[in-house]
């Protein structure tokens, strides 16, 4: 063992330590230029966006579970297109799964999905600036099919006079009510919110315990306070909103809500809840509520037996002119700019959105594209299980009031955070209404927006 | 040990008998808050919907209903779930593998030999172990992306493999529980530094090669984000993945889910499924875990 | 096996054995290094590198700092981790502490053996797996514990995640999971306090207590200063608990509570990472230092 060895071994640290600040320098630069590089080269504009070259290949396709058999069906009815299914769980909650991927897909320059199926309806206000939604009424989808649509559907999906996706479902709130009971009870059908209140206030009388609505949920603004034209969440541009908590429209809904609150017909613990199921499940007389209720809370959670449940249109302030309703999610189909197939693309989107072999026989949502919902109405009535027709949805289809929006902060999730955990402490609505629009304002603020109050 | 005869019996049999009744009052309590829970998610999966809400909480429901829910679970998007269970076991075991030849070796030259960026090594892991995982998610998926690995199981096998947690637990167990000596009289003995590792210590170190797998183990089967945010494909989804996906398509937790939804019972015996084969792996381990070798090897 | 004894330290002072070591030291620790630098070095680099540039990769200094502070759910953040991290921390050291020495102290070895694996079964249950479990546990109409619940004075669900009692049921729930792995991890260290200087210790007439406080706490100082550095950051980190809450109670609980919540809201929702990694880096600085006091005061990175 010689002398100069440790230096050796010194030395030898020293160039492994280069080697590895090299390696490291090295695998920075790979990622800075893989984050900047690549992109347009060789794109093509058509359809108002640069389009990339096309390639022939499979059709990637994302959907939530519930969507996954609209994707198989296409299969099956197209054997000749190549498609991978992909499921997730169609941004539920708002988990933000497909913008979370988007940013990453838009850094790496690839593995974005042709198109995608999103639980939410507010995907336009952010997948328009990442570059991912393509326009779809500049060529891609006849305007003869746009106009099919439920009006106002794509309103969700209109970012400046362009149409960046399409509307699978609408959530238009009816007043559902169980007819046997309300016969049995000798009451009718309110047709005012006048009229709902006093009923509110008969059954609170006459049978304690029986419900005629529910305010517990996140959605429960959406319900009442959307369809008395309260202007929340007024949408007035891309990235600005006007927010007025404390209008009459708003005021004169929270103290009914309130009053049939304090005299217990209406509950606050939310239909999913398990009190609700425990104990007030079968206490049902009316509930206002979107058209996915009569599947999904009644027929499904409930399990009410058949013909009981039936539709009427949700009421109207008296004096009202014009009849008005709220609105509880839909779901929305995206198309990718950056897809190389997109002629079999659009092909998909237009088959999943508009072709009566799903939209008309198996979704399970209103179906958002006129001529499907009438099919879609035809086999709901045929199924027998609803004791009317359904007819009060398709009339509440094209009355949701157009000014209240789809912004990218959630306005269920603020309802629920502010104005719920009050609820429980017995606070009225109407006293926490000031609440309500300070944390609009402050979220609306925190996304970006411009706040007009 | 002959010193206790001496004593007379009464006086110590009395504290001794109240300090064991709240020894085991204490274990007991203890046990009730673990367990109590994990008790009623085994007996939710046996209910239906409607019992589960209606029937007593801690009631069983009927082995026609967990045959049912099993049913439903495994018609869920045709048998993904035995998809996601092998994806895991796949995911879990590579990377246990890797961790254990990386961490172990590390850990012992961390605590038995010096070096030169010894210190350095133990601050930089500490560090990267206290990072909020959020914002490091991006830089790699861009990393990963760079040597073309995203859609490959190596995407989320590598990431799993460091494991900064598993080093310092062998690093603490040889500082704390071998001593050097012992090392050192092998080295005079003529052992290379390797055979020293392989044969003295190694042997030792068996209890905590099994906490260090195990818990390796666990992060990885459990592992939620990195999977969700970096594989492409739902095919390729481990079970917690598929556990959240189960849960969104829960009406509770996700109201506009509609008719094709999955029941809270169903979901409960997904749960089950999932944390089955970590109860199994800390058996397994905890076989290891306790082995008294360490204990009397400084004993004459 | 008789050893001779030497001073502590003696191998390194030889300087055959100190290069030999070094050499194998290096050999032994250069996988691991490669897996810290791609995975563990390197994104925190570049995490900072965001934290302190614009989308567009232009410096920014600390402007990311201060746009984050002003966020109008930033302080609340910091009350509600400062509170939850005292209850946390205290709970852990305290209850796994006392009961991995019941554990040890429990005659019976197969008792004690089955205990530890059922005070585990929860660590299993990560993240989305246990949100049926709580939503029920905590919702009197249907909870096991509904007496307990009722006796507290909470009769529904919303009743018991009102604000004010989060910081303990976020501490429960991550006691819940937490706690076990960290009870098999002191357990297997008090099984390596040498049986020689617990018997010295019960031949010189000390009792549980003093043996406990005296002999067996102080063996597993590394072991404790480990968890609490870890602890500490997890629990400033503070992320799956809220999130399982929120998730639970439909958005009325737990949404937007912690700091590390607000990471995630930046980066994925408001496409804003580099207020994202301010936020991440801010953490980390807290972590780090509360770990530096801890690594000072207990000699934790002594090879001895």
């Amino acid at each position: 063992m010689t002398v100069n060895k440790p230096s050796s071994g010194r030395e030898r640290v020293f160039s492994k330590r280069r080697a590895a600040l090299l390696a490291g320098c090295a695998a920075t630069a790979a990622l800075t230029l893989t984050a900047c590089g690549g992109g347009a080269t060789g794109t093509t504009t058509k359809d108002g966006f640069a389009q990339a070259p096309q390639k022939d290949g499979a059709l990637t396709v994302w959907v939530d579970a519930t969507r996954v058999e609209a994707a198989k069906l296409y299969q099956q009815q197209h054997p000749d297109v190549k498609l991978d299914i992909v499921t997730y769980d169609g941004d539920a909650n708002g988990s933000n799964y497909l913008q979370t991927k988007v940013q990453l897909f838009n850094r790496t320059r690839e593995g974005w999905p042709d198109v995608v199926f999103s639980a939410q309806n507010n995907e336009a206000t952010w997948a328009v600036d990442a570059g991912f939604a393509a326009p779809l009424n500049k060529g891609l989808i006849p305007s003869a099919s746009l106009g099919k649509f439920a009006s106002g559907a794509n309103d969700v999906c209109t970012v400046g006079g362009t149409v960046y996706c399409l509307r699978n479902d609408l959530s238009q709130a009816v007043l559902w009510y169980n007819a046997p009971l309300l016969k049995k009870f000798g009451y009718s059908v309110p047709t005012t919110w006048e009229e709902y209140q006093q009923l509110g206030e008969k059954v609170a009388k006459e049978h304690p315990g029986y419900l005629v609505g529910d305010a517990g949920d996140s959605y429960t603004p959406e319900i009442y306070l959307w369809a008395s034209k309260c202007g929340a969440n007024h949408i007035t541009g891309p990235k600005s909103v006007s927010v007025n908590t404390t209008s009459e429209a708003c005021t004169k809904m929270a103290r009914l809500v309130d009053v049939l609150i304090k005299n217990k017909s209406m509950s606050i613990s939310g239909v999913f809840s398990t009190d609700f199921g425990k104990n007030q499940a079968d206490k049902v007389l009316l509930m206002p509520g979107p058209a996915w209720y009569g599947g999904a809370v009644f027929k499904g959670t409930f399990k009410t037996p058949a013909k009981q449940i039936a539709a009427a249109p949700i009421p109207q302030w008296k004096g009202d002119t014009s009849p008005s309703t709220g609105n509880v999610g839909g779901g929305t189909w995206l198309l990718s700019q950056h897809s190389t197939h997109i002629k079999a693309a659009t092909d998909f989107l237009k088959w999943v959105t508009t072709d009566n072999a799903y939209q008309g026989e198996k979704a399970p949502g209103f179906p958002a594209y006129a001529p499907a919902a009438e099919n879609w109405l035809k086999g709901q009535d045929a199924s027998g299980y609803f004791a009317s027709d359904l007819s009060a949805l398709k009339a509440a289809s094209s009355q949701v009031w157009p000014d209240w929006g789809s912004g990218q902060f959630s306005q269920e999730a603020i309802w629920a955070a502010t104005v719920k955990p009050g609820m429980t402490q017995g606070k009225s609505i109407v006293s926490l209404l000031p609440a309500w629009q300070d944390s609009i304002v402050k979220y609306a603020k925190s996304n970006g927006y411009k706040v007009s109050q | 040990m002959s010193r206790s005869h001496h004593r007379p019996p009464r006086r110590r049999s009395v504290p001794h008998l109240a300090s064991r009744l709240l020894t085991g009052s204490v274990l007991a309590a203890f046990l009730a808050f673990f367990v109590l829970p994990v008790l009623w998610l085994a007996l939710a999966a046996t209910k239906t919907d409607h019992q589960l809400v209606h029937d007593n909480p801690l009631s069983f429901g009927s082995w026609h209903a967990l045959k049912a829910n099993w049913d439903a679970l495994t018609a869920f998007q045709d048998n993904a779930i035995m998809q996601w269970l092998g994806n895991s076991a796949l995911y879990a075991v590579i990377s246990l593998a890797i961790t254990l030849a990386v961490a172990i070796p590390a850990g012992y030259a961390l605590a038995m030999t010096e070096f030169r960026g010894r210190h350095t090594l133990l601050i930089a892991t500490l560090v990267v172990m206290l990072m909020p995982n959020a914002t490091l998610v991006v830089p790699l998926f861009l990393e990963i992306n760079a040597v073309h690995l995203i859609g490959t199981m190596w995407s989320i096998i590598l990431p799993y493999s460091f494991y900064p947690f598993g080093v310092y637990l062998t690093y603490i167990y040889f500082t704390t529980a071998v001593p050097k000596d012992l090392l050192a009289v092998a080295r005079m003995d003529g052992c290379s530094e390797f055979r020293v590792f392989w044969h003295i210590a190694l042997p030792l170190a068996t209890p905590v090669i099994a906490l260090v797998g195990f818990f390796s183990f666990v992060a990885n089967w459990t592992n939620y984000f990195l999977p969700y945010v970096m594989l492409p494909e739902s095919s390729q989804m481990p079970i917690q993945v598929g556990v959240g996906t189960l849960l969104s398509n829960v009406p509770s937790f996700n109201p506009a889910v509609g008719t094709l939804a999955i029941e809270r019972p169903q979901l409960a015996l997904a749960t089950l499924v999932a944390i089955t084969p970590v109860l199994i792996v800390f058996l397994f381990a905890q076989r290891f875990l306790v082995s008294g070798m360490l204990a009397g090897a400084t004993k004459e | 096996m008789t050893l001779t004894p030497s001073s502590p330290g003696s191998a390194a002072r030889r300087p055959r054995g100190a290069v030999r070591q070094s050499r194998a030291g290096t050999a032994f620790v250069a996988a691991y290094v490669v897996l810290l630098v791609a995975f563990g070095v390197l994104p925190t680099a570049y995490a900072v590198y965001f934290a302190f540039t614009d989308a567009g990769g232009k410096v920014t200094g600390f402007a990311n700092f201060t746009a984050t502070a002003h966020d109008f759910r930033f302080m609340d953040a910091v009350s509600h981790v400062a509170v939850y991290l005292a209850f946390w921390l205290l709970s852990l050291v305290v209850f796994v502490v006392a009961l991995a020495l019941l554990l040890h102290r429990l005659a019976s070895g197969s008792a004690s053996k089955a205990l530890r694996f059922l005070y585990y079964i929860p660590g299993a249950l990560a993240g989305a797996a246990s949100v049926l479990v709580w939503l029920f546990m905590l919702d009197p109409t249907v909870s096991p514990v509904s007496s307990l619940l009722g006796m507290s004075g909470f009769h529904t669900f919303g009743e018991v995640i009102a604000p004010g009692n989060l910081p303990l049921l976020f501490t429960v729930i991550a006691f819940w999971t937490g706690a076990g792995g960290w009870i098999v991890v002191m357990y297997g260290a008090l099984n390596n306090i040498p049986t020689d200087v617990m018997e010295a210790a019960r031949i010189d007439g000390a009792g549980a207590w003093q043996t406990a406080w005296h002999v067996q706490i102080p063996m597993l100082r590394k072991w404790i200063v480990y968890m609490v550095i870890l602890a500490f950051a997890g629990g400033a980190q503070l992320f799956v608990e809220p999130q399982l809450l929120s998730l639970a109670s439909v958005g009325v609980a737990g949404r937007d509570y912690s700091l590390n919540q607000l990471t995630f809201d930046f980066a994925f929702q408001m496409n804003n990472i580099n207020g994202a990694a301010a936020v991440s880096v801010e953490l980390l600085v807290v972590s780090v230092s509360a770990a530096a006091l801890f690594v000072a005061r207990s000699g934790f990175f002594d090879a001895d």
